[in-house]
């Protein structure tokens, strides 16, 4: 519930914000009619340019890829002697 | 296989960048240029800046709202 509060105080405040700049006229008036939907295209930039990084400096790690390959491959063999169908997923 | 992954991640940072470099232009600095200076051939008009950017949102809400009701159809088939 607290989650939803903050949200919408947040959203009241940015109108409350626009509503105040529309109307002292800081900045010239075309400019303010396009704020909202300019912060709205940024904020979905910045998501992409965000998995975008993440993406290009996401960790590999080859040691362990090979040590888990030799992990599967004992733990295979183990239960095949147990006598559990170790054939893989269909 | 990392090299894919980095590719990817560099496309999707790239087209979001630029995207926003273009969109920065349209709609902040272009007003306060003159009217026959020659950048204005490589904008469009200015009401496509709203028009777009609504209109891709709409697609988008088009998209969720086809993809739940197929989804759902789909298992309510699958039960009966």
């Amino acid at each position: 519930m607290k989650h939803i509060v903050k949200i919408l105080t947040l959203l009241v405040a940015i109108s409350a914000l626009w509503i105040g700049l529309l109307q002292t006229s800081i900045i010239p008036r075309s400019h303010t009619w396009l704020l909202p939907i300019y912060f709205i295209v940024s904020l979905g930039c910045y998501g992409l340019l965000m998995v975008g990084v993440g993406l290009m400096q996401f960790p590999t790690c080859p040691q362990e890829a090979v040590l888990l390959q030799q992990d599967i491959a004992e733990a295979k063999d183990f239960l095949k002697q147990k006598g559990v169908d170790v054939g893989g997923c269909d | 296989m990392e090299l894919a992954d980095k590719a990817v991640g560099f496309l999707l940072s790239y087209i979001s960048l630029s995207i926003f470099t273009y969109y920065t232009f349209w709609v902040i600095i272009l007003p306060f240029v003159n009217n026959d200076h020659f950048i204005h051939r490589y904008f469009l008009p200015q009401e496509y800046a709203i028009l777009i950017p609504v209109f891709a949102g709409m697609v988008l809400l088009c998209f969720l709202c086809i993809f739940i009701g197929y989804v759902m159809l789909k298992s309510k088939k699958k039960k009966a």
